[in-house]
């Protein structure tokens, strides 16, 4: 394949990547080159754009200036930057929250025709969660007063976040203790912007301690909320059999995309696919059926809940299109990359936009709401039917990758049987050394999937259960460690535990607002034992990241209590102070601490070791690494 | 003979080819080490500013005769026959600043290099990557310079394409003779009209 292996290891993408070439369409990675050299300010962080007294910079070889205009310094200039950075990343997955609490809302007063509460039991927990009274009542009446009470989260009102009552309660008294219990889920993204403007918080320590604050306002608030919401609505995942990659679209069939994170739109895309009238006019047209397949996180969302096909991840979705196979790609929000408007051109492909906070030049926008979606579902797949027939020459160059997902925590305390317990023994006898998340995006700066793959490889081969989101959960399922058979990939001791529970070594828990499923499990863990979840043997990586999103992500794990490392540097390297404050200082504070290792192979290492120390601390029998 | 071409107009100030110039001085050629080397390698571009705030790359003209190698009395400062840049020997220079004096662009800088002996200071200026260019990269400030500014080509060629320039825009009768980009010509105004306040 020589020409792109160095730009991705996947078959699919190699393979597309040429006929891209061939086609002189542009991708990903040749704006990255021709981006290349990137400004090294801004790499650094050591940029500033808040004021218009700017831009400013920070001459990093002490040559020019020091200070900005303001005379704020590099130390300040770079923790302004990533408290933004982390302020944007938890506004777009409360944001995505905020978006399901509207649709619970509509359909407890019936205004949100083809959804409905898809799981009561999760709707009277979580009810009851909030206070919200369940006795004899119907479900749509709860679910508007719990629908009222998540809305009340957002604001300030009430001072704290109902779910952050899940943290063990060693974590939520050090959160108080130091000042960063979320109070508010808007108020701390909010309070952020207003600390980062030119003339307030101009301590970096004190920027950094907020922006902790501010990412647990989305994990144990924004994206929780979606997480649960979704399930309400949609179901709660069990475990699926489904397959990955671009061999999931159907040469005989009327193929259908659906791109970006929010199930609102997806769900009711995936309803319309299977109507009897649309499998019909799919007939008459000559189509053999409608496939309907997943790109990112809306795609893992619908994989979770109904084994809906996924044919790729963040740096795929160009190369989807390139296959020529794809009728509609449907897009909501998030990490749609703007060139996707005018990539469709050179194929058939018909783009739509459907958010009213989400536009991109080249397609055409038909705006989803709670009360419009079924129809509008149901026109949008008749176009896409309709457009089957300009198909032109296509290419699906390989076949699919078979793969299990849907591992809720629900679903995986119930593959234990009910209890964490043997999840817990086989930790404490050493068969399973530890529990890895290994979640986050791709980016071009590294080859994609190399970074998600090796790592989670190296892992599961040295007996480390391995469980993931996002981008690096489809990485991994297209790598064939999401079926029972990847066990023999495993070290002994996990191979034992999988061939025993039936599961692979590698468990799909969803999207990546999803990952607070993993802050959920952690919180089990370590109730379970009755310690912190920075006592326990666990570990988070971001082999790939690109995204504001996964900046918070990766925050809000850490201060949770999981050590977390990430692949591509963040623009902090130009404060030393704030690159050892995250990388070292903070397990003073929050027991847990950050790591940047771009090297997939050495970043097993680290989180080895510092698994290998936690068992150590607590009297578990330990491997020196 | 390929040289670096300064083109003034579509500078915006960034400071990239400072960064790039300095890191491709340094030992590691990697911007994130070479900020913690001893000596902390420094820029032989410096990028001023002009009236109306507008970069400038300032850096060696490598002049023949060379008027800081003609005031260099230990013979510090020669000429590569094969290039013509103009180099100064890090070994012979004693720090006299004569060379900046005779320089008339003021490129000249003084102050320790890896490349020096320990604790020396001496005169450092553009040495046309001549390193980089063996090794067949570019001139680090060009490779780095995104607007166009720095272009490395033959100086006939970019004077050709001057002279078509100023020749359309001379028949067009137009002020702004080489607008590189909207958006720059617009910040330009909008940079000049904010100086013109200055004298109210
Ligand atoms: S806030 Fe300060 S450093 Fe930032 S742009 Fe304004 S003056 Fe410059
Ligand atoms: S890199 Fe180019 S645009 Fe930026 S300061 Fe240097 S010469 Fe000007
Ligand atoms: S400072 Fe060095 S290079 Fe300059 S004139 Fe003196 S001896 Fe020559
Ligand atoms: S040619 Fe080399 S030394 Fe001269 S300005 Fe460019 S990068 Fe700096």
């Amino acid at each position: 394949m020589g020409k792109y292996d160095h730009r991705t290891i996947t078959r699919d993408g190699q393979l597309l990547l040429q006929k891209m070439a061939n086609d002189q369409v542009e991708t990903v990675w040749e704006r990255l080159a021709d981006q290349t050299p990137q400004c090294g300010y801004c790499e650094m962080g050591l940029s500033c754009r808040v004021c218009a007294m700017g831009p400013c910079r920070i001459d990093p070889f002490g040559e020019g200036p020091q200070k900005g205009v303001c005379g704020a310094d590099a130390d300040i200039i770079v923790a302004r930057n990533l408290g933004r950075m982390i302020a944007a990343g938890a506004a777009a997955h409360s944001d995505h929250g905020r978006d399901l609490v509207e649709v619970l809302a509509d359909v407890a007063v019936d205004n949100a025709p083809g959804y409905a509460i898809r799981d009561q039991k999760k709707l009277l927990r979580v009810a009851r969660e909030y206070g919200v009274e369940t006795e004899g009542r119907n479900a749509l009446a709860i679910a508007g007063d719990l629908a009222a009470a998540m809305q009340d989260e957002f604001g300030t009102r009430k001072g704290y976040l109902t779910m952050a009552g899940r943290a063990p309660a060693k974590r939520q008294e050090l959160w108080k203790r130091i000042g960063i219990a979320p109070r508010g889920i808007d108020r701390e993204t909010s309070e952020m912007m207003h600390r980062t403007h030119m003339g307030v918080d101009n301590g970096w320590q004190s920027l950094m301690l907020h922006g902790l604050r501010n990412a647990l306002s989305d994990g144990w608030g924004g994206s929780m909320i979606a997480t649960e919401v979704s399930d309400i609505l949609f179901g709660t995942p069990q475990p699926n059999s489904n397959q990955v990659n671009v061999g999931v679209l159907k040469e005989d069939q009327v193929n259908i995309i659906v791109h970006g994170h929010n199930p609102v739109v997806s769900e009711m895309i995936m309803r319309a696919c299977e109507s009897q009238e649309m499998l019909t006019l799919a007939a008459e047209k000559g189509a053999a059926g409608i496939n309907l397949a997943g790109l990112c996180c809306t795609g893992n969302e619908l994989l979770m809940r109904h084994g809906i096909p996924v044919a790729g991840n963040h740096l795929m979705t160009e190369l989807v299109v390139g296959t020529g196979a794809v009728e509609m790609m449907i897009v909501d929000y998030q990490c749609i990359m703007p060139s996707l408007g005018a990539l469709a051109p050179c194929y058939h492909t018909k783009m739509i936009s459907t958010s009213d906070k989400a536009r991109f030049p080249g397609m055409e926008h038909h705006e989803f709401h709670p009360d419009n979606a079924a129809r509008l579902a149901l026109d949008l797949v008749r176009k896409a039917i309709e457009n089957f027939s300009q198909r032109g020459e296509t290419y699906i160059p390989v076949t699919p990758t078979p793969s299990v997902g849907g591992f809720s925590v629900e679903a995986i305390i119930a593959a234990l049987g009910g209890t964490p317990k043997p999840l817990i023994d086989a930790i404490a006898a050493g068969k399973i050394r530890g529990a890895v998340g290994v979640v986050g995006c791709n980016n071009p700066k590294i080859k994609h999937d190399y970074g998600h793959v090796t790592l989670t490889k190296r892992l599961i081969e040295q007996d480390y259960l391995v469980v993931d989101t996002g981008c690096a959960a489809v990485a991994n399922a297209k790598a064939g460690f999401k079926v029972a058979e990847a066990a023999a990939y495993a070290g002994p001791g996990l191979r034992e535990v999988c061939q025993t529970l039936g599961i692979p070594p590698v468990l799909h828990m969803g999207s990546c607002v999803d990952n607070v499923r993993i802050l959920v499990l952690a919180a089990a863990l370590a109730d379970a034992l009755q310690v912190d979840i920075s006592d326990l043997p666990l570990a988070g990586a971001a082999p790939e990241w690109y995204s504001e999103k996964a900046v918070s992500i990766g925050a809000y794990f850490v201060a949770s209590g999981v050590f977390t490392v990430l692949g591509p540097m963040p623009p902090i390297t130009g404060s030393m102070n704030v690159v050892n404050l995250l990388t070292s200082g903070l397990s003073d504070v929050v027991g847990a601490t950050f790591a940047v290792e771009p090297d997939p192979e050495k970043a097993a290492l680290l989180i080895q070791r510092h698994v290998e120390g936690k068992r150590k601390a607590l009297g578990l029998p330990y491997r020196q690494v | 003979m390929k040289q670096v071409q300064v083109h003034p107009e579509r500078c915006v100030g960034c400071m990239q080819c400072m960064l790039a110039c300095a890191t491709a001085h340094s030992q590691s050629k990697e911007m994130h080490r070479a900020i913690g080397e001893m000596p902390l390698p420094k820029p032989r571009v410096h990028v001023g500013a002009g009236l109306s705030g507008e970069g400038f790359p300032n850096r060696c003209r490598h002049c023949d005769p060379a008027p800081c190698l003609l005031a260099c009395l230990p013979g510090a400062i020669f000429r590569d026959p094969e290039s013509g840049t103009v180099l100064i020997d890090p070994d012979r220079c004693i720090n006299c600043a004569s060379c900046a004096m005779a320089c008339p662009f003021g490129v000249i800088r003084y102050h320790q290099d890896w490349l020096a002996p320990a604790e020396k200071t001496i005169a450092v200026k553009c040495d046309n990557c001549i390193v980089r260019q063996q090794d067949g990269l570019l001139p680090a400030c060009v490779e780095v310079c995104k607007t166009g500014a720095l272009t490395f080509e033959e100086s006939a060629d970019a004077l050709k394409r001057k002279t078509a320039v100023v020749a359309r825009s001379v028949s067009a009768a137009v002020d702004q003779q080489f607008p590189p980009a909207a958006g720059v010509a617009l910040l330009l105004e909008m940079k000049k009209s904010l100086h013109s306040l200055e004298d109210r």
